[in-house]
């Protein structure tokens, strides 16, 4: 299990004459993955969900706040203390076809990783061998096929399984998945969301799923637990299947509202929210972040800040003053 | 108002040379885009379809070259023939294309404007003048601040942005055919929303015939009027958007559309395609080319490819589809 509470991170740009620019990519965030569990961040570029992600694979610093990883607050250890915690994460790149080094076959990019684990574990060599075909069975590729070809020769959806084999020989407890499908063929997305849903059934791993499409979110397991990212701050946070149907802060209606609509099989919801202006990291804040782009904003919006929790009694957490159902997502013609 | 041209693609080949001999990524593709109409082409990677949106610009580059067909352009004739000088004037003038990540077709080292007073200089503009208010009138068309972009370097624009000044670039010299490939990759859901709807709306305030080429249904779905489903170098259905999205009859298709992750929908519906796309090496030189991951697979797959057929609007290229089979001449790539 592991715990964040109120991380924060800033960015700073090296200054020039006119002073230094700071871009905070985390305002405070507070998130729990539990064990199998499958938790999925969504937002736009640049909300910070790929900080997050990074900073919770043990790969990014944070500023303050704390993380606990099965009890033990990772801020009071060295870096080297803090290793061993973070082998447990791993993460999977965006694109399958950069994560692989080309000049190396499938057997020899997973024969590195498996010979450090054998020498730990006091193994022979040859269990490499053997866990490699392992693995690979496991994440649905036929070994004798696999093994001795290079990344090229493989579709994006094989690479994208290399690259998960790969981060299971590390046996970790969490897979952190950053746009895991974004770059794969759309007929074959689902086979690799299937198998991070499978490989939390099976074998108890929890994901961490990144992603700016809501919809894949759907299709990682049961009691999927939902986190929409803005600007750096969670506004809403929920299980999947509520925050997709019965999501109250309109950033999140304005999200799924841009979701294409599928005619011929899906009609548009009937309440779609467009945000009235563009993204401009530039302005300066106050009060709800959202509030100069929400259709809804009223003064009290500009004035203070909304913190999340369940005002309204409505199921999902939200950072709203003014929480209402709406019904965005696409409905299904019969 | 002018109205909009129509284009005709008839028996279109396109052959790479690769050390395997002359392969062809696109093959006796018949296409006809009705005038003033959005036609999405959607493929998955290797498909075809980049390169038969080049083909409307005649503008393969080799390894590869059109070895068969003709493009017909009402008030432009056969691209295949145009040469030199006149091909020149009619890509620009009278097919504007927007690049797949617009945000990398622009030049790095000089301002919009720059970039568009020499794309007025190469196509003898003259009056550079009034060029440069066209422009600004489309980017303020598609809410940009005209005079800013045009003194901006692309680094200084969001993707969205780029992706507009790649529409005001096809668009400034009037053509009335609009290639846009990939249009919205790589931009998050609210900006692809934004930029899909400024599509359709340019499209018919200018009167013009629109080729939309995707690997994402989804974002088709939302502006196209017509679809075009290609794999393996072949348009396998073709029809009213909503008729091919809401009743696919090609086997491809149908499983396309299941293996949608989507935000309505039963999910355990939801499977993705077994086997992989087809490479220019691995398509089959008979039969159908969808056979190897085809559910439907019969006897005479194996050896007749299935031809195209018009019902009723719409154009399905299968055995299975519920059509008498029609005699079917063996193309031959010469």
């Amino acid at each position: 299990m592991i715990t964040g509470t109120a991380v924060t991170k800033t960015f700073r740009q090296r200054g020039n004459v006119l002073g230094r620019r700071e871009v905070p990519a985390l305002r405070g965030v507070d998130f729990t993955i539990g064990k199998g569990g499958a938790v999925s961040f969504i937002g736009e570029s640049g909300c910070g969900k790929t900080t997050l992600g990074r900073i919770i694979a043990g790969l990014e610093t944070y500023d303050s706040g704390e993380i606990v990883i099965d009890g033990t607050p990772m801020s009071g250890l060295s870096h080297r203390r803090r290793q061993p915690y973070f082998r447990r994460i791993q993460l999977i790149h965006q694109d399958p076809y950069s994560a692989l080094n080309p000049t190396r076959t499938i057997h020899q990019t997973l024969e590195a990783p498996l010979r450090l684990r054998a020498r730990q574990a006091g193994r022979p060599r040859s269990w490499g061998d053997v866990r490699a075909e392992e693995l690979l069975a496991l994440v649905g590729l036929d070994p004798g096929y696999v093994l001795p070809r290079y990344p090229h020769q493989l579709s994006g959806g094989m690479r994208q399984r290399v690259v998960i084999a790969r981060a299971l020989t590390m046996d970790p407890e969490m897979l952190v998945a950053d746009e895991a499908v974004s770059m794969i063929d759309v007929s074959l997305r689902l086979g690799v969301l299937a198998l991070l849903k499978d490989l939390r059934e099976r074998l108890g791993v929890s994901v961490l799923f990144i992603t700016h499409d809501i919809a894949t979110a759907r299709y990682i397991g049961d009691g999927g637990e939902l986190y929409v990212i803005y600007r750096g701050q969670v506004v809403e946070r929920g299980a999947t299947e509520t925050i997709i149907n019965e999501p109250v802060h309109p950033y999140t209606q304005s999200l799924l509202s841009a979701t294409p609509v599928l005619h011929g099989l899906e009609r548009p919801g009937p309440e779609r929210v467009v945000p009235t202006e563009a993204l401009d990291e530039g302005k300066a804040d106050a009060g709800c972040l959202f509030a100069r782009r929400c259709p809804f904003s009223t003064s009290r919006c500009e004035a203070e800040t909304p913190v999340l929790g369940h005002d309204g009694g409505t199921g999902q957490l939200h950072a709203c003053f003014h929480p209402r159902r709406r019904s965005v997502v696409p409905l299904e013609t019969a | 108002m002018e109205t909009a041209p129509g284009v005709r693609i008839r028996d279109l080949t396109v052959v790479y040379n690769t050390p395997m001999g002359e392969l062809p990524a696109v093959s006796g593709v018949d296409l006809t885009l009705t005038p003033g109409t959005i036609t999405g082409v959607v493929g998955e990677s290797g498909s075809g379809k980049s390169t038969l949106a080049l083909s409307l610009l005649n503008a393969v580059q080799p390894p590869g070259r059109i070895s068969g067909g003709s493009v017909e352009i009402d008030g432009l004739g056969d691209v295949v023939r145009l040469r030199g000088e006149e091909l020149r004037q009619a890509r620009g003038r009278k097919v504007g294309y927007v690049f797949q990540a617009a945000q990398n077709s622009l030049n790095p080292l000089k301002t919009i404007g720059k970039q568009l007073l020499d794309l007025g200089r190469s196509h003898d503009v003259a009056d550079p003048r009034a060029l440069v208010r066209d422009a600004k009138d489309l980017l303020a068309r598609m809410g940009l601040d005209g005079a800013r972009v045009l003194d901006s370097h692309q680094h200084e624009l969001s993707g969205g942005m780029r992706q507009r000044v790649g529409i005001m670039l096809a668009l400034v010299l009037n053509a009335k055919v609009v290639v846009l490939d990939e249009p919205t990759t790589a931009l998050d859901m609210i900006t692809q929303a934004t930029i899909l709807r400024i599509i359709r709306e340019v499209h018919e305030e200018r009167a013009l015939t629109t080729l939309v080429i995707t690997h994402d249904v989804g974002a088709v779905a939302e502006v196209a009027d017509a679809l075009a489903v290609m794999y393996g170098g072949r348009i396998v259905e073709h029809g009213p958007i909503a008729d091919v999205l809401g009743a696919p009859a090609h086997p491809y298709t149908q499983g396309l559309i299941r293996a949608i992750p989507r935000l309505s929908g039963d999910i355990s519906q939801a499977r993705a395609l077994p086997g992989r796309p087809p490479t220019l090496g691995t398509l089959p030189a008979a039969g159908c080319v969808f056979r190897e991951r085809c559910a439907l697979r019969m006897e005479i797959c194996e050896t007749v490819e299935p031809a195209p057929v018009t019902c009723g609007g719409r154009t399905v290229a299968c055995h299975a589809a519920g059509h008498s089979l029609a005699p079917v001449k063996r193309k031959e790539y010469v």
